[in-house]
């Protein structure tokens, strides 16, 4: 399996050592595990939005509802919580997930269907979200907290490592596994590629793009009910300053923003990368600022890369 | 060339050609599309070029038209060097190109597309000179029912090349290039071209005649040249040979040898293929073929005139088409693609373009092959033994099957998609021109294959452009024109005769059917 990793995948690895030396130099403490491990909790949340998005990337599409699918997930799961009501919190994480998922298949209809650019119509409904969401709270932080479950997934520990970085690796590698071993995962590179060719070979291509979207959704969902069980509430706009670095981390993973070519292991380095760099860039106190041009400028870096190396290829 | 040379060239301007290219090549990535050509072309004579179609002639145009500049090479024009680096440049040596795509912008009127790029057009003014030339020339070609106030897109298609020969003539050539310029100009009307042609050359024009049709270039042209896979094979003076020899001459080998042996016609075999009455939104028009087992039947006509939508159809590409389809004398309705490769139906259907319909060219050889036969239940689509008897008896050639499928020449990237979708067992097989633009090798290896196939009882339907394909490989051919079949040929009346005939829908004493829309059927 190793095999298939390509070069663009293990970069943003060889980036997070570079960070941490780099940065042991003049903060020593980045060494302990304790700085590590928090960072591998934290990466988990924008790993988890990362995976998703990577599935849509491969697939050539972008989804930019992320935001407000990870607010609304939030909003509704510390509600059902919230309602005192045990069978109803019992029930607020899979109606996150299915909330996700549902945003999906609104997504892949819009895509599949009426074959609006993904990035138009995922706009469009990271916004319609975004109104559903003030009409319900009346534009104030809605009510309600986390369940244990959350609060668990988001900041419990198992075995010395925090269980939302293990939740995020487990997913990423069961998604892996889908990617390579079965026909829906070459079917989305094939789509990533060439859609045409991909339906005259007789592939349901809308079916993909539903799948796609929706699996997309719920990681999303998932992200936001974890973030809601880490901060024990949920808040407007909670997800807004997810969507570059999420997008930052699937490209620095390797993946080519036009689909087909990259994976879900860079993304996981592209993830744990772009954290590192947040933390230590604040512990450097630097300004939010300077943190959102770095980013652009490394998004626009890696994507130069890419485009400099496909170009050099025969 | 030393000082001394030029001088002397120069000194015998009357025998300078005026057009001279030497050694020239052009290569698209690994393909060379031209090798090392000389070609010389003189003013006040018709030059026909002749060649299969990926032989090079296209090529040849665009490099003297200034579309693209060449691999390497010298291009001459009255003697001196030049290089032709834009359309505009090779305008002002007087090179003018009227191209087989048309050129002309369907929501502009005749006047305005008249004057795109017309001398003394760009900035400043639009000046209405030449438009008089334009209109006498109409006139002459039987075109003046044609405004010039007339969009375009309003326009029939023989009338828009009538508008492109207009505009060709209007810019004064001193080297005019016809590239199948009259294919969808009906007999008198071709007549009253060459007239003008005729003329042109004797006012000391030199004429570069590109035509599929012998008769043509029989009533034309002075001397002639045969390009075969990117190499001019031969130029001599019409007349100096006849018509098999030339073709030998194109094709590198006799017809004959080229097409398999076809089976003894079986007409009491079991109906595979049974389509009746199929329609599409006025495109297609009541269409009904049946394919028989082991039966090659072969589509034919111009390009556009319903043949591949008849065909993408079939495989469940359209919407809203009428009609009945038979696989086996089971009726079944193919909504989708994957519909069609089940295993109930097993339809397989080759596209027109390999390279953005057929195949994923980022993707591995093994990737491609596999796409297909992933959604088929009853097949392991991992398993190599599915596209190895194919790709054996194609011989592809390749570097390994997980290299990408780009590595490979237009020839085997078509083996692949071949194999990708005989790995099926399809029981009916759909064919888009798969031959174009192949060189004669493998398309000799494919009508072996296309033969064997029919031969085991697989129903075979092959769309061509390729007049020799739907003779001597089709046991019938059906020809299209404006949606509807206008003749099937079959046994000694599939001559090329017939099809050339039916395909311009005009009986073969050259009168056309039917005043405007070719309502007619043939028998």
């Amino acid at each position: 399996m190793l095999g298939r990793i390509s070069f663009d995948a293990w970069m943003p690895f060889i980036g997070v050592i570079v960070l941490i030396v780099a940065g042991s130099f003049f903060f020593p403490q980045i060494l302990s595990a304790e700085y590590l491990t928090q960072q591998l909790q934290i990466a988990a949340f924008l790993g988890l939005l990362a995976t998703g998005a990577t599935i849509v990337i491969l697939l050539g599409h972008i989804d930019l509802s992320v935001p407000w699918v990870l607010t609304g997930a939030a909003i509704l799961s510390t509600a059902l919580v919230g309602s005192g009501n045990p069978i109803l919190s019992v029930l607020a994480v899979p109606a996150a997930l299915l909330f996700g998922a549902l945003i999906g298949v609104v997504n892949g209809i819009g895509v599949a269907i009426l074959r609006i650019p993904s990035m138009v119509w995922t706009l469009a409904v990271n916004s319609m979200l975004l109104g559903v969401a003030v009409l319900n709270t009346g534009g104030f932080n809605p009510k309600g907290e986390s369940s244990q479950l959350m609060v668990t997934m988001a900041s419990g520990d198992l075995l010395g490592l925090p269980v939302s970085f293990l939740i995020w690796i487990t997913i990423s590698l069961a998604l892996t596994y889908f990617l390579i071993r079965t026909p829906f995962g070459r079917y989305l590179r094939s789509i990533g590629f060439n859609e045409k060719a991909t339906f005259l070979s007789g592939v349901s291509t809308p079916s993909v793009v539903f799948a796609a979207f929706s699996i997309a959704g719920m990681c999303s969902a998932l992200g936001g009910v974890m973030l809601a069980g880490y901060a024990n509430q949920a808040y407007q706009s909670m997800g807004d300053p997810f969507l570059l670095p999420t997008i930052a981390a699937v490209v620095i993973g390797g993946t080519s923003i036009l689909g087909g070519r990259g994976g879900l292991f860079g993304t996981i380095g592209g993830a744990l990368f772009i954290t590192l760099l947040t933390s230590i860039l604040s512990v450097m106190q630097i300004g939010d600022a300077w943190r959102n041009i770095i980013f652009g400028v490394i998004i626009l870096v890696m994507l130069l890369f890419q485009t400099l190396r496909k170009g050099a290829a025969p | 060339m030393s000082p001394l040379e030029l001088e002397v060239s120069d000194m015998f301007d009357s025998t300078t050609p005026l057009l001279e290219m030497q050694d020239i090549s052009m290569h698209f990535g690994a393909t060379k599309a031209l090798d090392g050509v000389d070609f010389v072309c003189k003013a006040g004579e018709v030059h026909a070029v002749l060649g299969e179609n990926g032989a090079g002639k296209s090529t040849l145009m665009k490099l003297i038209a200034g579309v693209i500049q060449p691999t390497q090479g010298r291009l001459r024009v009255d003697g001196k060097e030049a290089s032709l680096n834009s359309p505009k440049t090779a305008l002002k040596h007087g090179l003018v190109c009227m191209f087989q795509e048309l050129s002309l912008v369907p929501d502009l009127t005749v006047r305005e597309n008249l004057l795109l790029g017309a001398p003394g057009a760009g900035l400043g003014w639009l000046k209405g000179r030449g438009l008089d030339t334009a209109q006498s020339v109409l006139d002459r070609i039987d075109g003046a029912d044609i405004k010039m106030s007339q969009r375009v897109a309003d326009l029939t298609l023989p009338q828009r090349q009538q508008v492109e020969i207009a505009k060709a003539i209007m810019k004064k050539p001193r080297l005019l290039i016809l590239d199948e310029a009259t294919s969808a100009l009906s007999a008198s009307v071709v007549e009253k071209v060459f007239d003008l042609v005729r003329e042109e050359r004797d006012a000391g024009t030199a004429v570069l005649f590109i035509s599929h049709r012998f008769h043509e270039i029989e009533a034309l042209a002075d001397r002639i040249s045969v390009f075969r896979n990117g190499q001019c094979v031969a130029t001599f003076a019409k007349g100096a040979h006849d018509y098999g020899e030339i073709i030998d001459m194109m094709v590198g080998q006799k017809i004959e040898e080229l097409f398999p042996e076809k089976s003894p016609h079986r007409n009491e075999a079991e109906v595979v293929l049974d389509v009746r009455n199929f329609s599409w939104e006025g495109q297609v028009r009541d269409v009904s073929v049946t394919v028989r087992q082991g039966e090659i039947v072969g589509l034919g006509g111009l390009d556009g005139q319903g043949q591949g939508a008849f065909l993408m159809g079939l495989f469940g590409l359209l919407r809203k088409a009428d009609g009945t389809t038979a696989i086996s004398g089971q009726p079944g309705e193919i909504k989708s693609p994957k519909a069609a490769k089940h295993q109930d139906v097993a339809l397989a259907y080759i596209p027109e373009d390999r390279k953005t319909e057929g195949l994923i060219l980022d993707q591995s050889i093994e990737e491609n092959l596999e796409l297909a036969a992933l959604g088929r239940s009853d097949l392991n689509a991992g398993d190599a033994g599915l596209y190895a008897g194919t790709l054996d008896q194609l011989a592809l050639k390749h570097g390994g099957l997980h290299l990408p499928v780009s590595s490979l020449s237009g020839g085997n990237q078509q083996k692949v998609v071949l194999a990708k979708w005989l790995a099926l067992k399809p029981r009916c097989l759909l064919l888009a021109d798969p031959t174009r633009g192949i060189d004669v090798k493998t398309k000799t290896e494919i009508y072996a294959i296309l033969r064997q196939l029919a031969d085991q009882g697989t129903a075979i339907l092959l769309l061509s452009t390729d007049y020799e394909e739907l003779i001597q490989l089709c046991d019938e051919t059906h020809v299209f024109f404006n949606g509807e079949i206008v003749a099937s040929l079959s046994g000694d009346d599939l001559t090329p005769q017939n099809i050339i005939a039916a395909t311009l829908n005009v009986s073969s004493e050259g009168r056309v059917n039917g005043a405007t829309e070719g309502q007619v059927a043939h028998a």
